[in-house]
């Protein structure tokens, strides 16, 4: 972006439009809804201008000019759609297909190739490369980590290769060769093993480079989406969930330059199969007889609103820093005045970095709302024994017990877990409460800078499993001491209402960005 | 002189006048030939003062582009606030070119004065000639040259005693035809591959190792000491035709010649007798076509041959352009298929990879032209060489892809006739030259 | 993965580290002096071997998969072991139009190599074609190792190939 906030006005396609000073043609259209064809540009990577496929008409240049390079200038007219500029991207499509294999129909990107979109928009309907020339054939190549190369499809953009270089700062692709013998080379001694290298799969705008993990696994078409933030750390990547008939097949990044811009770790690119877990709590338990027996919702509530109202004691929450900002609220709520909320978390190695990007990291703390638990009253603690010893009762919420002592719930006198999946330790339990995993309910985390974002819903859960905030809120219910919320958007709202770091804040104004903490108060709004 | 024979009578010998004259090649005896007035005439004087004697000389760039050199100078700034370089490029790669070798083997001394002038007018510390690597003999040579220079103390911490720091070293490259395009010279100075580069931004802003640069050929840096010794004036007079033109050129006279060599001469002068008179033909054929730029430029017929005066204009009058001086004729013997077909070979094995229409291009264009020459062609295979060609003209980043369908597009208009022979059966299929 | 050869011999020891040290030197990157060392490699070990880009890619601080592209980039470095004697003929149009390809056919024959690229069963010679020498002139140029040689003709090749054992 430029530094200076001066406009430029030009003309594109007809359509007069104002960016500032320093913008390119290319991200100019963008703003009057023109997307010029491109292949080798990408907003998060140095620009190459090699696929030649944004060629454009600017009036009073005697050659076309490449879109993704070319700033704009005051008083420009560019033409996108002049006959030259098609005829030009028309001939870049017609070399770009003459060594394809043209294997669709077993191609990973169909569906979500740009070389099939583009050929498709502005492509011709024949080829003049005869089937008398063979096609360029090189075998496809297990470049390591995720990532398979297939170099029949490849069109020599160079993304993965810029983004190695200049994002990760470790240039283990490289094109070797020239001419038409060129293709995407590492070296014998490194696989391709950075720990944020699957980006390369999703840079890829054809279907080159693909994922091992998702090979063959589904078409394009038949996934459905939701935007999710991922909970492999504190960072909070913006992602994408994508599921075929109800269960998650894919996590890839969703742009958001204030977080990850366009990009996502290994590790949570495939941290996502235990969504989809088959061992899930499916029904309300409670204590019978010394058994955990099968119950229904009211019958479940009812016994532990019992055991909360006749506590008398101090109720601590235990609850996983992966909890949403929601659920951990009504915990908090629900435990009332003796509440005492505390969590534990993991820490792993140091952060990892992805170079070229300011503050983004796999970061060591891997749980996704650590802040939002503090914001909340929860404290971190190492050790439990004096937390619990106290307690009368602990509502367990979410994966809180990992790896806990098997010993450590022992003396507390009632335990009431509010998961997805019980463990050993919980099994001592006097009532259990199946809820929803992240994939599976709406809510909201704060990421380890303060800002809170939203995750949608993007299958539905097991059996009579809850969002957590639903069942809480169903217990303060129970309690008397309130209403049941309707949706995860109406604990937020009394959230904001009560708590003033979130003050301000709905779920209209976090949309698919988020929006830092204290932004929506008042002052901040008028700042 | 036209090296290697003595030189023709309508020669103007400026540059050549040395040619295989050994003992030029020695620092001692480069000065006993007046060389290192010039420098140091130059480093009496201000940048500035340099710049405008070689705008005012009419000077233009000898490598092919025929950019004037002074202007090119003075887009460097004036105000230095990081290091400049020079980059003089010596990787002489166009088929058909062989005069840059020449002057490194027989005049270095002449290079390294014309780099230190350059050097000292824009302001460079460092001046990197990058030499092709299949020049063993120029490089040993110019390496001799340059320490020898040192030793002298014409380049060094205190060159000619002026104070000023003037570094110049051998950049030796490695296989590479498209290193001769600037931006390419540049990015494999820094030990990367030879992609040229997407402009803006030009050298002047941001070149080598992202500093201020200029890049000037072999024959262009050795033709600024004659401009300083013999003034304006005289440079100017050397122009036959067109003023925009002047000074003296090599052409590098190759292919179906009885005297294959380099011709200096006046700008201007007539293609006609260079060919006839100077080079000749073998005995017995008659000429038929030529390119008079290098491989890249289109190709000429018998008419236009005859009608052509040999200066940036004229070129482009008939139809072609000066180039690099590389001038490569073809008898009635030659068979303009296959020639034109080996010379899109050149293109498709020196395509860098970046650019689609040029990668993609040039490949498809040799498998055509060898259908054609297997006999299997069609007739709309001409068209489609055509429709190519233009697809592969003006659209990429740089114009090795423009040079592969200038030739193919050029002969075609010309010699259809030969094409269609193949493709009808008429004459006998063959991927061999005649 | 690579293979435990054991066998590979440093090129950046004693004089060649001195060498390498004074060319990077020149420039104000280590990067720059890339393609000098992949030349002092080559002249070295004959070859730039997948080794000798590791070794290029420590010394350099660049990574091997990068040494591997520009190594590609530029035909000169051999990426394979060639015969004793490398022999480059060129053939391109100007030296084409004045019979080439026979003079490379003669070397081919007469060295034993039988195929462009391939080198001969005694070891000592591989010839390939090349993209113009630049000596369009003095038909037909033969690089032999750092040897230019003008003017050959079909008759001295024989005699020509004989300089070198």
């Amino acid at each position: 972006m430029a530094e200076s906030t001066d406009l430029v006005t030009l003309t594109i396609d007809g359509v007069e439009v104002s960016v500032p000073k320093g913008t390119t043609i290319i991200e100019a259209a963008k703003q009057v809804g023109v997307v010029i064809p491109h292949y080798c540009y990408h907003p998060g990577l140095p620009v190459a201008g090699v696929c030649r496929m944004c060629l454009v008409h600017v009036e009073g240049t005697p050659k076309l000019q490449i879109a993704c390079a070319t700033p704009v200038a005051h008083g420009q007219v560019v033409e996108p759609y002049r006959e030259d500029a098609v005829n030009a991207r028309k001939g870049v499509l017609e070399f770009l297909l003459i060594n394809h294999p043209l294997d669709c129909p077993i191609c990973d990107q169909a569906g979500e190739c740009e070389l099939q979109d583009y050929v498709f928009h502005e492509g011709q309907a024949r080829t003049r490369y005869t089937p008398d020339y063979a096609k360029r054939f090189n075998p496809v190549e297990d470049f390591g980590g995720d990532v398979l190369y297939v170099p029949n499809r490849c069109i020599l953009c160079t993304r993965c290769v810029r983004f190695m270089e200049h994002v990760a700062d470790d240039p283990i692709l490289n094109v070797s060769e020239r001419g038409d013998r060129a293709f995407i080379g590492v070296h014998a001694d490194r696989n391709l093993d950075h720990p944020w290298s699957g980006n390369v799969i999703d840079l890829c705008p054809v279907g080159s480079l693909i994922s091992k993990d998702f090979l063959h696994k589904a078409r394009a078409w038949e996934l459905d989406k939701a935007p999710s933030i991922c909970t492999g750390c504190s960072q909070g990547c913006n992602v994408v969930l994508e599921t075929r008939q109800g269960t998650v097949v894919r996590k890839r990044p969703r742009s958001n330059l204030d977080v990850n811009q366009f990009f996502l770790c290994d590790h949570g690119r495939l941290a996502y199969r235990w969504m989809n877990r088959g061992d899930r709590i499916e029904a309300p338990l409670v204590r019978h007889d010394g058994e955990l027996i099968a119950t229904d919702w009211d019958h479940a509530l009812h016994d532990v609103a019992g055991l909360l109202g006749g506590s008398g004691g101090e109720v601590v929450v235990l609850a996983s820093p992966g909890a949403s900002n929601e659920a951990l609220f009504l915990a908090r709520e629900v435990a009332g005045d003796g509440f005492r909320g505390v969590f534990r978390v993991e820490r792993v190695g140091d952060d990892v970095p992805l170079d070229g990007v300011p503050n983004l990291a796999l970061r060591a703390e891997r749980a996704p709302n650590v802040k939002g638990a503090e914001t909340l009253g929860y404290g971190e603690r190492g050790d439990l024994g004096a937390d619990l010893s106290a307690a009368s009762v602990v509502l367990v919420l979410g994966d809180a017990l990992d790896g806990l002592d098997p010993t450590a719930l022992d003396r507390v006198p009632h335990v009431v877990f509010i998961g997805t999946v019980l463990p050993e330790v919980g099994r001592v339990a006097s009532a259990v409460l199946p809820t929803t995993n992240v994939a599976e309910e709406d809510g909201s985390f704060v990421n380890r800078d303060g800002r809170v974002q939203l995750y949608l819903q993007a299958k539905s859960g097991p059996g009579m499993a809850r969002p957590a905030w639903w069942a809480l809120g169903e217990l303060l219910r129970e309690l008397g001491r309130g209403d049941s919320p309707m949706s995860a958007a109406d604990v937020f709202a009394s959230m904001a209402s009560t708590v003033e770091a979130f003050g301000g804040l709905s779920y209209r104004t976090l949309g698919t960005r988020g929006a830092p903490l204290g932004s929506g108060s008042t002052a901040a709004a008028t700042a | 002189m036209g090296y290697p024979h003595t030189p023709h009578e309508k020669e103007t010998v400026v540059l050549s006048k040395y040619f295989g004259d050994a003992e030029a090649r020695s620092y001692d005896g480069w000065v006993q030939r007046g060389g290192y007035e010039a420098l140091k005439k130059a480093l009496g004087m201000s940048p500035a003062e340099v710049i405008d004697l070689v705008k005012e000389s009419g000077l233009r760039g000898r490598g092919g582009a025929g950019f004037p050199t002074g202007f090119k100078w003075s887009f460097m700034p004036k105000e230095k606030s990081k290091p400049h370089y020079l980059c003089c490029n010596a990787d002489e790669s166009e088929p058909g070119t062989f005069k840059d070798r020449e002057i490194m083997r027989w005049t270095p001394h002449a290079l390294i004065e014309g780099c230190a002038i350059a050097q000292h007018a824009i302001q460079a510390e460092v001046t990197y000639i990058y030499i092709r690597g299949e020049f063993t003999e120029p490089l040993r040579i110019m390496q001799a040259a340059l320490d020898d220079a040192y030793k002298a103390g014409v380049l060094g911490a205190n060159a000619m005693g002026s104070g000023k720091q003037l570094d110049m070293y051998i950049h030796r490259g490695a296989g590479a035809y498209i290193c001769g395009e600037e931006t390419a010279l540049m990015n494999s100075i820094e030990g990367r591959r030879g992609n040229p580069r997407i402009r803006p931004p030009f050298p002047a802003q941001k070149g080598v190792f992202g500093m201020p640069t200029t890049v000037n050929n072999v024959e262009t840096l050795t033709a600024v000491p004659h401009i300083l010794v013999q003034g304006t004036d005289w440079h100017k007079g050397l122009s036959l035709s067109n003023p925009k033109s002047a000074g003296t050129k090599l052409f590098s006279v190759c292919g179906n010649v009885a005297r294959p060599g380099n011709y200096e001469v006046t700008m201007g002068f007539p293609l006609r007798d260079v060919i006839y008179e100077m080079a000749g033909l073998p005995e017995g054929r008659t000429l038929k076509a030529v390119q008079p730029g290098g491989s890249s430029v289109p190709i000429i017929n018998r008419e236009e041959a005859e009608a052509c005066l040999l200066d940036y204009e004229g070129c482009v009058e008939q139809h072609t352009m000066l180039g690099s001086g590389g001038m490569i004729v073809y008898d009635d013997t030659a068979d303009m298929v296959y020639q034109i077909m080996r010379l899109a070979r050149f293109y498709a094995h020196e395509s860098c990879a970046q650019c689609t229409q040029c990668r993609e291009g040039t490949a498809w264009t040799v498998r055509i032209l060898e259908r054609i020459l297997r006999g299997e062609g069609k007739m709309k295979d001409l068209d489609l060489l055509l429709d190519l060609g233009e697809q592969m003209t003006g659209k990429t980043i740089c114009v090795l892809s423009d040079s592969c369908a200038a030739p193919v597009a050029s002969g075609i208009e010309r010699f259809r006739g030969e094409f269609e022979a193949y493709i009808t059966g008429a004459r006998e299929p063959s991927l061999a030259p005649a | 993965m690579m293979k435990e050869t054991g066998t590979y011999e440093p090129v950046f020891t004693d004089d060649r580290r001195a060498k390498l040290d004074e060319i990077i030197a020149r420039y104000p990157t280590k990067r720059a002096a890339l393609l000098p060392a992949l030349w002092l490699v080559q002249e070295t070990h004959g070859w730039v071997s997948d080794e000798a880009m590791i070794e290029v890619a420590q010394t350099l601080f660049l990574t091997a998969a990068y040494v591997k592209g520009v190594v590609t980039f530029y035909t000169m470095y051999h990426q394979h072991p060639v015969g004793r004697h490398f022999i480059q003929v060129c053939t391109t149009s100007p030296c084409s139009l004045c019979g080439a390809e026979r003079v490379m056919e003669a070397l081919l024959e007469h060295t034993g190599c039988g195929d462009l690229g391939a080198t001969s069963p005694d070891g000592r010679f591989t010839v390939v074609e090349v993209e113009c020498l630049g000596a369009c002139g003095f038909v037909t140029p033969v690089l032999i190792d750092d040897d230019f040689i003008e003017g050959v003709t079909v008759e001295q090749v024989p005699e020509l190939l004989g300089r070198y054992e």
